[in-house]
């Protein structure tokens, strides 16, 4: 097996061209399937981390609220999401960032903290030196840590390839277990996270066996904005492993608009979410345990009242 | 007793910390060919199946493959097992677990070897399968050993004393439960590996990671048809054992492969998941306990019955289970005790040792029950320990009188008194939100040594080098426990020399059967009470013979005029001295060597119980343990985290306080794994947990600081009144758990481990049904 590292764009898509190319992020999750599937493996890996151009966190220029592509190729939709509060502006997010680099990242650390969080969480300090955001969500687990808080915040990819580049929601690249909407040729340059304004709680939670090394059993990004008397304004809610991809659920950001942050309105919004997910039963849990707690984690945010 | 000013680091944990310390598989050529298993019924899933043939013709085309050998290939009685010999080397007719090995594949590289294991076929029919002991026990039920005259049953056993069932009619309080605890993988990180050469000579040479290197040589000389004594097999620091490495595991596969290998060197070593897959586990059991007392506490009988779950060997089965059994009434003064036993054959993976052989199973159970009749009778569960706890003199549950050293009521004044205990009540009441916190404890102890009927001896050998330094030739693996640095502590201090100021005063070479002399296993919290025991001797013996001999190059008329100091024979009166190094090169080397053996005692007038144990039963000695244990309790997700945990421990006099300290805080961390996390998954006998990222062990972050407490005690027999501590730290966490969860939840749970889904079960009892769903 061969590695290359190209170190700009024209020479990895000259890389990518070649037959049997596959592409290496951090390689903590492609190394594991390689070693378990030896036989199988792509002729050449090619390595991201020498691109300048898909590392780093730098303000999106490049961010007009509600339009799903900036330059009007491809097949991106309008995107129906977008993070609640002031969109001030957006962050860019190289691909190829490692966790550990955005979690140091002061940026990250004030304004998505929802996002801090998850990737606090995620693997363990060699994990995240070695695996990158753009890693996380193309392997699309729906355990994945990052993706409930990247959908909650109304995220955008940016794809890139030999003829261009396009945006898409995060919401429509994600298809399902394993499966995005990367065409061949394509890479993941860059995630664009629309900043929540101050008036958003931000938080996030997982569920998993362990406090280290532990694939999520269910967990919860949440984005509230309240306005006047304490009442929601806004809630963007996103759960992992409760499906086969991340979950939203309408119905319960719907409850919750107009709503105190309350005990009482989270238990009835808690209700809904029992009644409309379905999660499955495998080794680490079972889909009773994943639903009841899928509801539970709506009550710890009577916490950020 | 000779007084330093600080105590010297671990013999080995410099090499260690720095990455230096070579273990089994940095010892073996580069040139060794690689052999491996072919365990076809994990991929087929098929756990029990019989045998139709192994197609090697795909995988003997494959580049590098030199030899795939099969069951006929298998000189000897292709058996092996440590006292009851029923499990393959390779299986020829039918498979008894998903882990089974069919054939052994010989091949120039660790890549050839896997391209031909991958191109291996086997064909098995499956055959109706038992994965319950309870429905082994049917009388229809599939045989996992048809030859077996118990049918699945492997050993039923019985060990009472008075009459339980009269007192316990008569017993004012008596209570009752139903427990399971579950099987658990090992995880060292070091998995099975070894390599071996066919010596020119005829001798099989090998280096294995091993608990047990002398017993080796006769479990592969009986599997094998080979003379143990032209086996020579040399134990390196292991990375981990734990019991998973007593017995056999590549050694008779790796034997094969090197008879076949034309005297080429051959390594084998496991990938993680074939370690899960093929490696002895802890026995899953199921216990049922009435226990009965008098209105102020006072124990009076307990009646139980234990069935273990071996798998489908009985490896070390039998003997687990005397363990359980001989310790099922726990650390208490019991006048009448009805103990059974059952251990079972099934299709499930081999079960065999795990620190806290068998006990760490029942003592969830006799303190479930303690704190069970705590909440009954309304007394502190730390009174009611105290009040029944064992005392020197007293008969144990087995009804063996305790001659040995006994301090468990120390163990447990030292939790009575610790801050941790005494502001319980406040810490609970503090529970942030969403949150139940709970205090718990456990009193627990575990046996040392074999018990009766298996000679539990070491033999130690010393030499003086020429260099004039002392070497410790250690009979007894170290895996990690430490032994071997408190070999080198011990020779020091009886010797004389100063560790810290000249590490190599004292040396170690690590076992090896050709260059030792023979010792029982690293196992059985045996190894430093034992091996130290015969060490002291012969470091005895060698200040004798050094004395005796300094006093003629001294000019000195009585040896008592002489003393051993570092480096040197001194006498003290004059000042005048004699280095070891010239005392060194006026002995020859056979006079530079001193052995000393030691035979652990055994209890006399053994009661007349226990008759289905031919060994092992009972015991004599026993180190002891209280665990407190903090916690909260998410009410949310069910999730307990261990804020604080504290272990007191009796292990007779501290030689080393940081190794005695490791020791309780690692079987601490195993057993709140045990108690909390490790859920070893099987469906059909098929392992569902087969790999490190679903069958987990804690990490860092699952464990709190783990305290450790000595309470000052002495075993009169012990070396420097030492007794083991390696097992009876596992068997705390998982009662004291239990414990501190009823405390937060208000329930108890019997079946381990306390998962998340567990716990919020037991959360969603006592919640009020308005708050449980809306």
């Amino acid at each position: 097996m061969n590695v290359v590292f190209p170190r700009n764009m024209a020479a990895l898509f000259k890389a990518l061209d070649e037959p049997g190319a596959r592409v290496l992020a951090g390689g903590t999750d492609l190394l594991v399937r390689l070693r378990s599937h030896p036989d199988s493996g792509p002729a050449t890996l090619v390595g991201l981390d020498r691109l300048p151009a898909l590392r780093g966190v730098a303000e999106d220029s490049g961010w007009e609220p509600g339009l799903g592509t900036k330059d009007g190729r491809g097949d991106g939709s309008p995107s129906e999401s977008v993070g609640p509060g002031t969109l001030h502006r957006a962050l860019r997010l190289g691909a190829a960032t490692t966790h550990a680099e955005l979690l140091a990242h002061p940026l990250i650390r004030a304004r998505l903290p929802v996002l801090a969080q998850a990737l606090a969480d995620l693997g363990s300090p060699p994990i995240r030196n070695m695996g990158t955001l753009g890693g996380n969500i193309c392997t699309a687990s729906p355990a994945g840590d990052t993706l409930p808080p990247l959908l909650a915040l109304g995220a955008e990819v940016e794809l890139a390839a030999k003829t261009g580049t396009r945006r898409l929601p995060l919401a429509s690249f994600l298809l399902g277990p394993g499966r995005t909407a990367l065409k061949p040729g394509e890479v993941l340059a860059a995630v664009c996270v629309p900043v929540p304004g101050v008036d958003v709680r931000q938080h996030f939670e997982k569920v998993g066996r362990r406090d280290a090394l532990a694939v999520a059993v269910v967990s919860l990004a949440a984005l509230v904005r309240t306005g006047h008397g304490g009442k929601i304004v806004e809630a963007h809610l996103a759960w992992g492993s409760v499906g086969p991809t991340v979950w939203r659920c309408p119905e319960v950001e719907a409850a919750l608009a107009g709503r105190k942050l309350s005990l009482t309105a989270l238990t009835e919004a808690a209700s809904i979410v029992r009644s409309q997910v379905q999660p499955i039963d495998d080794v680490r849990a079972s889909a009773d345990y994943r639903r009841e707690v899928a509801g539970n984690l709506l009550l710890r945010l009577a916490m950020l009242e | 007793m000779h007084l330093r000013s600080s105590p010297p680091p671990r013999a080995d944990a410099l090499a260690k910390a720095t990455g230096a310390e070579r273990y089994v598989l940095d010892f073996a050529p580069a040139e060794c060919l690689s052999a491996g298993a072919y365990r076809p019924g994990a991929a087929l899933n098929i756990a029990h199946g019989r045998v139709l043939g192994v197609d090697a013709s795909a995988a003997l085309a494959v580049p590098g493959v030199l030899r795939v050998l099969t069951a006929a290939d298998v000189p000897g009685t292709n058996l092996q097992g440590i006292v009851h010999k029923d499990q393959p080397v390779l299986c020829g007719e039918v498979i008894r677990h998903a882990g089974d090995p069919v054939a052994l594949v010989l091949a120039e590289s660790a890549e050839s070897l896997r391209r031909g294991l991958a191109a291996l076929r086997a064909d098995i029919e499956p055959l109706p399968g038992v994965f319950d002991p309870e429905a082994a026990l049917k009388k229809d039920a599939p045989l996992v050993h048809p030859q077996h005259k118990g049918g699945n049953l492997l050993l039923g056993a019985r060990i009472e004393k008075g009459d339980a069932r009269a007192a316990l009619k008569n017993a004012p309080v008596v209570v009752r439960g139903e427990f399971s605890t579950p099987m658990q993988e090992h995880a060292f990180l070091e998995t099975q590996c070894g390599f071996a050469r066919l010596l020119p000579d005829g001798v099989l040479d090998m280096t294995v990671s091993t608990q047990a290197p002398f017993r080796d040589r006769f479990e592969i000389g009986h599997a094998l048809a080979l003379n143990p004594f032209k086996i020579r097999i040399r134990a390196p620091y292991l990375g981990g054992g734990f019991g998973g490495k007593d017995g056999a595991t590549v050694q008779c596969l790796l034997a094969l492969a090197a008879l076949n290998a034309a005297g080429r060197p051959v390594r084998m070593s496991w990938e993680r998941e074939e370690s899960i897959l093929a490696g002895y586990k802890r026995h899953a059991v199921h216990l049922r306990y009435t226990l009965g007392a008098e209105r102020d506490g006072t124990l009076l009988a307990l009646s139980c019955r234990l069935t273990y779950d071996t798998g489908a060997y009985a490896h070390l089965g039998c003997e687990v289970m005397e363990l359980g059994m001989e310790h099922a009434a726990g650390p208490y003064r019991v006048p009448h005790t009805h103990i059974e036993g059952r251990c079972v054959y099934t299709n499930n993976p081999i079960a065999g040792a795990f620190r806290g052989f068998g006990v760490a199973q029942v003592s969830p159970a006799f303190e479930g029950l303690m704190d069970a009749l705590a909440a009954k009778l309304c007394l502190d569960p730390l009174e009611l320990r105290r009040k029944n706890a064992l005392l020197p003199g007293d008969e144990n549950c087995s009804g063996v009188t305790l001659t040995s050293s006994v301090h468990l009521a120390e163990c447990l004044d030292e939790l009575a008194a610790h801050p941790l205990w005494t502001t319980r009540q406040a810490w609970r009441a503090a529970a942030p939100r969403f949150t139940r916190r709970g205090v718990g404890l456990a009193a627990v102890f575990n046996g040392m040594g074999y018990g009766r009927g298996l000679a539990d001896m070491a033999i130690a050998k010393l030499e003086l080098t020429e260099a004039g330094e002392f070497l410790v030739y250690n009979s007894v693996a170290d895996m990690g426990q430490g032994n071997a640095a408190a070999f080198a502590l011990l020779a020091a201090q009886e010797l004389n020399q100063s560790l810290a100021e000249n590490p190599g005063a004292v040396r170690l070479l690590q076992p090896d059967t050709e260059r030792c002399h023979p010792s029982g296993s690293s196992s059985a919290g045996r190894t430093t009470y034992t091996f130290g025991n015969a060490l002291l001797k012969a470091c005895a013996a060698m200040r004798e013979k050094l004395l005796a001999r300094a006093a003629m190059a001294l000019f000195v008329d009585e040896t008592q005029a002489l003393e051993l100091a570092p480096g040197a024979v001194l006498h003290p009166a004059s000042g005048r001295s004699l280095p070891l190094t010239a005392l060194a090169r006026f002995l020859k080397r056979d006079d530079r060597v001193c052995v000393g053996e030691f035979l652990m005692p055994v209890a006399q007038d053994p009661p007349d119980t226990g008759r289905a144990f031919q060994i092992g039963f009972p015991h004599l000695f026993f180190s002891y343990g209280a665990h407190l244990a903090r916690i909260e309790v998410d009410e949310l997700t069910g999730r307990v985290r261990v804020c604080d945990f504290l272990a007191a421990t009796d292990g007779g006099r501290v030689l080393d306080r940081s190794c005695f300290d490791q020791q309780a805080q690692g079987g601490a961390a195993q057993g709140i794994g045990y108690a909390l996390l490790e859920e070893f998954k099987t469906r059909g006998g098929l392992i569902q947990t087969a790999d490190l990222s679903t069958c987990l062990i804690p990490t860092a972050l699952d464990l709190p600081d783990i305290q450790s407490l000595a309470v000052d005690g002495h075993e009169p027999t012990g070396p420097r009144g030492l007794k083991g501590v390696g097992e009876v730290g596992l068997n705390g966490p998982a009662p004291a758990l239990a414990s501190a969860l009823e405390d937060a939840t208000g329930e108890r749970l019997r079946d381990f481990p306390l998962t998340p889904e567990r716990v919020l079960a037991a959360l969603n009892k006592r919640r009020p049904p308005s708050r449980r769903r809306a």
